[in-house]
């Protein structure tokens, strides 16, 4: 069965030599296929949209857009709230019964690991993109749960649809809604520098390598000024 | 001529926007119903470019195997999970799917498959077969989403759409080693 194998492969490999231009073709088109391959995963880099989005934000670094934020104690501004400050960002919905609770609760081991940097370098902010059902009230709910203190660990929704969209887009987050009023959505922590551009798309799920890397990214913005 | 008129009209069906967006808005249906019909479409219109073209195909595609290469490794990118997702978002990745699918798969399979010997038929169904065991077990076990644009359901769905399909392959390929047509002739 094996020999028999071989040699119809090997009658397979003689024919395509005996016609010079279908050898050709053939080349040519397993070029095309590795050119079409590479180019349509990044290099061989990133075989889903996900890993490409996040190979992107890393190299663009998208400056956080103007928008008007209601946190859950009712205030409203923008992220020049947080000037000179590093803020770390979440998006989340509260009804959300799956990713969205062990997305802030990783949030809050992460607050409790940088208790040397917050409030001082970094604020912590988690954003509903639900403001329809995610009013401040409602807010103020899901922020007891997670115990967030309101002011250096804030809870907002961004109530204009249009700067809801803006941002989410610029962010590269995407959100489906099921039609049972859940979303699917990916996750991740957003680290936005002081100057309000994004610096880093971090995995939600290794809390121990993002507080790594943000007290590194503290420490040598320190380090520089001394 | 006719096959031609069939092709072209389900390809411009496909292309009609609520029809594209129906299908496009389940994951399974996009790839194991848009994509195939889209193949299937080229596939229809292809016989018209064989005439058409006698001497190209005959000189360039002689044995098949140039144009089933070709027809592989269209129908294997389609399967990597981001140009499903980029096929929704980006506006010219769609447009490379319609282009694709037909002329770089179907025409291709259409000239080539004939030319193929049994073995080399037997093989394409073989690559078929375990690729869509693989792609079924990767979008079944896989935790997270694979595309950003469609429900772990979907996927799912999908995945189980893929194993299905390797199992009527698996069949396909048990007959064709266990029975001798010519036993009933």
């Amino acid at each position: 069965m094996g020999y028999l194998f071989i040699i119809a492969l090997d009658m397979e490999v003689i024919s395509v030599l005996k016609n010079r231009q279908t050898t050709v073709s053939f080349i040519v088109v397993i070029l095309f296929g590795f050119v079409l391959f590479y180019f349509g995963t990044d290099g061989f880099k990133a075989f889903t949209a996900e890993t490409a989005r996040l190979n992107e934000l890393k190299e663009v670094k998208p400056v956080f857009p103007q928008v008007t934020m209601e946190d859950s104690k009712g205030r409203t501004y923008s992220l020049s709230e947080f000037v000179n400050k590093y803020v770390l960002i979440t998006f989340l919905y509260t009804s959300c019964g799956t990713v969205c609770p062990q997305l802030e609760k990783n949030m809050g081991e992460l607050y409790d690991r940088l208790p040397q940097y917050v409030g001082k370098d970094i604020l912590f902010l988690s954003i509903s993109f639900d403001p329809t059902r995610d009013d401040p009230d409602r807010l103020e709910t899901y922020r007891k749960a997670f115990g967030s203190d309101g002011d250096t660990w804030r809870m907002a929704r961004i109530v204009d649809k249009n700067e809801l969209e803006m941002l989410l887009k610029r962010f590269g987050v995407i959100i489906i809604p099921d039609g049972n009023g859940n979303f699917t959505h990916n996750s991740a922590f957003y680290l936005v520098d002081k100057t309000g551009r994004l610096s880093e798309v971090m995995d939600y799920t290794k809390i121990e390598e993002a507080a790594d890397k943000i007290a590194t990214l503290i420490e040598s913005e320190t380090g520089n000024k001394k | 001529m006719t096959s031609f008129i069939y092709g072209l009209l389900l390809y411009i069906f496909l292309m009609i926007p609520p029809v594209a967006n129906l299908v496009e808005s389940i994951m399974i249906t996009h790839m194991h119903m848009q994509m195939p019909l889209l193949v299937i479409a080229g596939f229809l219109m292809g016989k018209l470019f064989q005439r058409k073209f006698p001497f190209f195909f005959k000189k360039w595609n002689s044995n098949g195997i140039p144009g089933i290469t070709l027809f592989l490794i269209i129908i294997i990118y389609w399967t990597i999970p981001r140009t499903m997702d980029e096929a929704l978002t980006v506006q010219s990745i769609e447009v490379f799917k319609f282009i694709s699918l037909p002329f770089l798969a179907g025409i291709p399979l259409r000239d080539s498959w004939s030319k193929l010997s049994s073995f080399g038929r037997n093989t394409v169904i073989i690559i078929f077969m375990i690729k869509y065991f693989g792609m079924g077990a990767l979008y079944i076990w896989w935790p997270s989403q694979l595309c950003n644009n469609y429900l772990l359901i979907d996927q799912l769905t999908l995945g189980w759409g893929f194993v299905t399909t390797g199992i009527c392959l698996l069949l396909y390929l048990i007959y064709v080693f266990m029975i001798d047509p010519s036993d009933y002739e």
